[in-house]
């Protein structure tokens, strides 16, 4: 594969002291272990207004707050399970990340390998297995992509695809021959689970119902405007992390749910370096990236302003944060040309 | 017929680290771990990534693209993505010179 170039912190330009590096990449299970058990005390906390509220007008309210402790932690333990860096024994890296994806909705094998081409491949098109809308977007794709809907509607035809041994072409290109398997009955197992959680329901029991399935779907938007904010209105088919890819400004709580995702350039360039020493990796590089953008609500309200006015036809130039060039567009620039 | 090629000075390896060494048409890594010298082909079996700035802990080297794990004394894989084994080298240190047979 002469032609190869993964897009990390060579290709970028970016560079690191070994020795600094290494410090940095060091394997631990205690950060990840506090981060379970504060996650744990979240759920709990928020679980329990869930199950004092039932019956009352502040149900849905609880299972929304429930909701955004069970999703968003979710996908950020899969994610960084995926990278087998969120803990330094592995057996903890696999036991959470079957838990995690399925509660994220998302076989955990397939999760590996597709995670893994993303980064080798980041936000290049037709290459990258985890570049989820068409770009630049517009509003059509934004509801798509915040609502959920796009995820359950590739993940379960996904699901049932690969539980049939039917897999697609992409996924045959990411996933070794000799993992298939493992794809095929992780799927099947994922399916027997969502499958007895709904028949739970459907019989009245209704646990599942209040504490996982619902505060899933409820809590799904917030984990997607995290994941949204990380590539959108960058720029694609660019072997450079930082022009495709953004950080952005967060406080305790957002650092807490996404697992210091938030410092999302530091992590394409560096993705050995565990999510606890984003901070310090930041330190270490801050020179020679850009800022991070504005927090997760401002860039996401500029976000949204953006592909509202793309599909209305006007001005597409966000108020301050980072932007591919090509993805501004102005009227005078089109009566111009 | 094999053939004893000078890689490095044991100096020029820190310890639990590794480095790259191209001979020929051919890249490898050299170890330096708690246990020894050695070494292996340079490139992980998943994609086409070099090792060299990879994480040696004990006798395992993680990859640095996708954090794939291998053996290094072995070239066995331990952890997904990387599914096929590491072909590796015999070593031997003469003086404070690393050498690698390679075929
Ligand atoms: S290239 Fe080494 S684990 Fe993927």
């Amino acid at each position: 594969m002469s032609d190869y170039q993964a897009t990390n912190a060579a290709s970028s330009g970016i560079s690191v002291p070994k020795k600094n590096l290494k410090a940095l990449m060091r394997r631990s299970d205690k950060p990840g272990l506090i981060w379970l058990a504060q996650w744990a005390a979240f759920l709990l906390i928020t679980g329990y207004g869930v199950y004092l509220s039932i019956g009352t007008v502040w149900h849905w309210p609880a299972m929304f707050l429930y909701g955004i402790f069970l999703t968003v932690p979710s996908y950020a333990l899969s994610h960084e399970c995926a990278h087998g860096s969120a803990f330094r024994t592995r057996g903890l890296n696999e036991a959470l990340l079957w838990i995690s994806s399925v509660l994220y909705y998302e076989e955990p094998n397939h999760r590996r390998f597709a995670h893994a081409r993303h980064h080798t491949y980041t936000w290049i098109e037709g290459k990258d297995a985890q570049m989820p809308f068409a770009t630049p977007m517009n509003f059509k794709g934004w509801l798509l992509e915040i609502t959920g809907w796009a995820l359950y509607v590739y993940e379960t035809r996904l699901f049932i695809r690969n539980a049939l041994g039917k897999f697609d072409a992409e996924v045959l290109d990411y996933t070794p021959a000799s993992e298939l398997g493992k794809l095929k009955w992780g799927a099947r197992i994922c399916l027997a689970i969502y499958a007895a959680l709904i028949g739970m329901a459907a019989v009245g029991i209704m646990w599942p119902l209040w504490f996982i399935i619902i505060p899933r779907l409820l809590g799904a938007p917030v984990m997607l405007l995290f994941t949204l904010i990380q590539h959108v209105e960058m720029q694609e088919n660019d072997v450079n992390i930082c022009k495709s890819t953004r950080s952005f400004s967060s406080n305790w709580l957002g650092r807490f749910l996404y697992m210091n995702m938030n410092f999302h350039i530091e992590h394409h360039l560096y993705p050995m370096v565990p999510f606890h020493q984003l901070e310090s990796l930041n330190a270490e590089i801050k020179d020679q990236i850009p800022q991070p953008d504005p927090g997760f609500i401002r860039t996401n309200l500029e976000v949204l302003q953006v592909v509202w006015r793309r599909s209305m036809g006007g001005s597409t130039q966000a108020a301050s944060i980072r932007q591919a060039p090509h993805m501004i567009n102005t009227p005078e620039v089109q009566e111009m040309s | 017929m094999t053939n004893w090629v000078l890689a490095c000075d044991t100096a020029e390896i820190d310890e639990e680290d590794l480095i790259r060494f191209d001979h020929e048409d051919k890249t490898y890594a050299i170890y330096n771990t708690d246990n020894g010298f050695f070494a292996t082909a340079g490139y992980c079996t998943h994609e086409v990534q070099h090792l060299e700035d990879g994480l040696v802990i004990g006798n395992v080297i993680e990859c640095p693209l996708h954090q794939g794990r291998f053996e290094i004394s072995s070239g066995k894989a331990l952890s997904a993505p990387v599914c096929e084994d590491l072909v590796t080298f015999p070593v031997k240190v003469e003086g404070d010179q690393v050498y690698i047979q390679i075929v």
